[in-house]
């Protein structure tokens, strides 16, 4: 993959917040279970 | 952040879907009929772990089925189409690497948190916390992804109602089936079954954001496992520590092939899920994958003879939740995507295609179920050394495997294990037939 093309697909994924809430959830989750441990 | 779909959006209800109506039905018929093999399947996959001695660690047990897991998620896609066509949708559309890994972390965490709910909580109270995940898709897949969009409100009644039938009905089996766990720290037990439902709710996003812009789910699910072994790895050695790990593993040997297949048996069960949530989209396909504790429970009851001896009432929840799920199944099946939805869903489609700059034409082939240009379908050398690899690891692990001493009803496990075969060859003809397995 060229570099313009990795640059476009950072910025498109960095800017969907259907990325963020999974990523937000993961580490609610990571948390939690630190706390369970 | 997201952009808005407005840009790309026109009235649905003006727009006509761009698939045949033959196709979309026979498109929804396959994904409903997928939702069902996904729960026989992944209820089935319960039945190897029940010949574990439970005197192991779950987090041990967890990490060793990821390992059969990840072995199934790459030689079963090397099996049926061959590594080449991963590789080509990774060309195509690279974002959904990113979506797979993620949502392979979020399997991982989600499945531990399983474990200490059932510890905390008992099954009775976990199972249907974490059950509530199909009604979080259904929230994701509305908000997200324009499901149930125009669908009436006979489809909405049907895809909700049917929900909240089985969430009514998972509740009275998970009483039923666990009158001897022991509850203890509840409020962490219920935390944990929470996280778990919310950790298995989130994750269908990255799934449905996978097939919206085409990806074939047995690409999908080589690089989910990826997400899943690192995660799970990273688990068991700062939760057990790599020499004990090893230790644990080493003594295991026994039962590692009865863990393994469970791990495998999952995996078969996973793919129809990935396919229903393809073809009927996430607030349909989830519930129907949900199917899989009457599967648990048939298997409980018929093979391990599970509620010997139980009370009326303890039958009397077991009838009566296994009929409210079927009843939930049946509304979820009969309330699949009209074509005015249809055309709702193409165009979350066309606004992940923008934004990710994905060929048009490959995503309408992926969402029809179609070929976009060609790949060849021959086995390379790396497809035989993924499939003879697996296969002598199952085999040399089965030399070694020791049935531990139970009573098990051998007629009803044969009699289930057929029913499963038979539902897998029926679902995998449909699936070839309708889409060639895209």
């Amino acid at each position: 993959m060229s570099l313009d093309r990795f640059r476009k697909l950072f910025r498109a994924v960095a800017t969907d917040v259907h990325f963020w809430i999974p990523l937000c959830v993961l580490a609610g989750g990571l948390l939690l279970l630190d706390k369970l441990r | 952040m997201n952009s808005p779909s407005s840009n790309v959006q026109t009235a649905a209800s003006a727009v006509p879907s761009r698939v045949p109506a033959t196709r979309l039905r026979s498109l929804q018929t396959l994904g409903i009929f997928c939702g069902f093999a996904a729960g026989a399947w992944l209820g089935g996959a319960e039945a190897p772990i029940k010949l574990v001695n439970p005197n192991i660690s779950p987090i041990t047990v967890s990490f060793v089925m990821v390992l059969g897991v990840f072995l199934a998620r790459w030689s079963v896609p090397a099996f049926i189409r061959g590594t080449s066509h991963v590789r080509a949708d990774v060309h195509q559309a690279p974002h959904l690497v990113v979506w797979a890994v993620l949502a392979g972390c979020m399997w991982a965490v989600a499945n531990t948190l399983t474990i200490y709910a059932i510890r905390n909580v008992g099954l009775s109270i976990a199972f249907p916390l974490w059950n509530s995940n199909s009604l979080l898709g259904i929230l994701w897949g509305v908000l997200l992804f324009n499901e149930l969009h125009y669908a009436g409100w006979r489809r909405w009644l049907g895809v909700l109602g049917g929900a909240l039938c089985m969430f009514g009905g998972a509740t009275l089996l998970a009483i039923a089936s666990s009158h001897q766990a022991a509850p203890g720290k509840a409020t962490l037990g219920i935390a944990a079954a929470l996280g778990a439902g919310i950790l298995w709710g989130t994750m269908y996003i990255p799934y449905r954001k996978a097939y919206l812009t085409g990806m074939n789910p047995l690409s999908f699910i080589t690089f989910f496992t990826v997400g899943e072994l690192v995660t799970m790895s990273v688990l068991a050695i700062a939760y057990r520590g790599a020499t004990p790990l090893w230790h644990e593993l080493a003594s295991a040997r026994p039962v590692l092939f009865w863990l393994m297949l469970g791990g495998f048996v999952w995996v078969i069960g996973d793919l129809f899920q990935q396919y229903a949530t393809k073809y009927v989209g996430i607030s349909r396909g989830i519930p129907l994958s949900n199917t899989n504790q009457l599967w648990g429970l048939l298997w409980g009851v018929l093979v391990f003879h599970e509620l010997q001896g139980g009370s009326r009432t303890v039958y009397m929840q077991v009838a009566g939740g296994s009929i409210l799920m079927a009843l939930g199944a049946v509304a979820i099946a009969l309330s699949s995507a009209a074509e005015r939805e249809h055309s709702s869903w193409q165009e979350a489609a066309d606004r992940e295609g923008q934004r990710y700059n994905v060929e048009n034409e490959y995503v309408r082939a992926g969402m029809e179920g179609r070929a976009h240009g060609s790949v060849s379908n021959s086995r390379t050398a790396l497809d035989w050394v993924l499939i003879l690899g697996t296969t002598a690891m199952f085999v040399a692990l089965a030399t070694i495997a020791r049935l531990p001493t139970m009573e098990i009803g051998m007629t009803w496990a044969v009699a289930l294990t057929v029913t499963m075969l038979v539902l897998m060859g029926a679902c995998g003809v449909a699936l070839w037939r309708t889409t060639r397995f895209r």
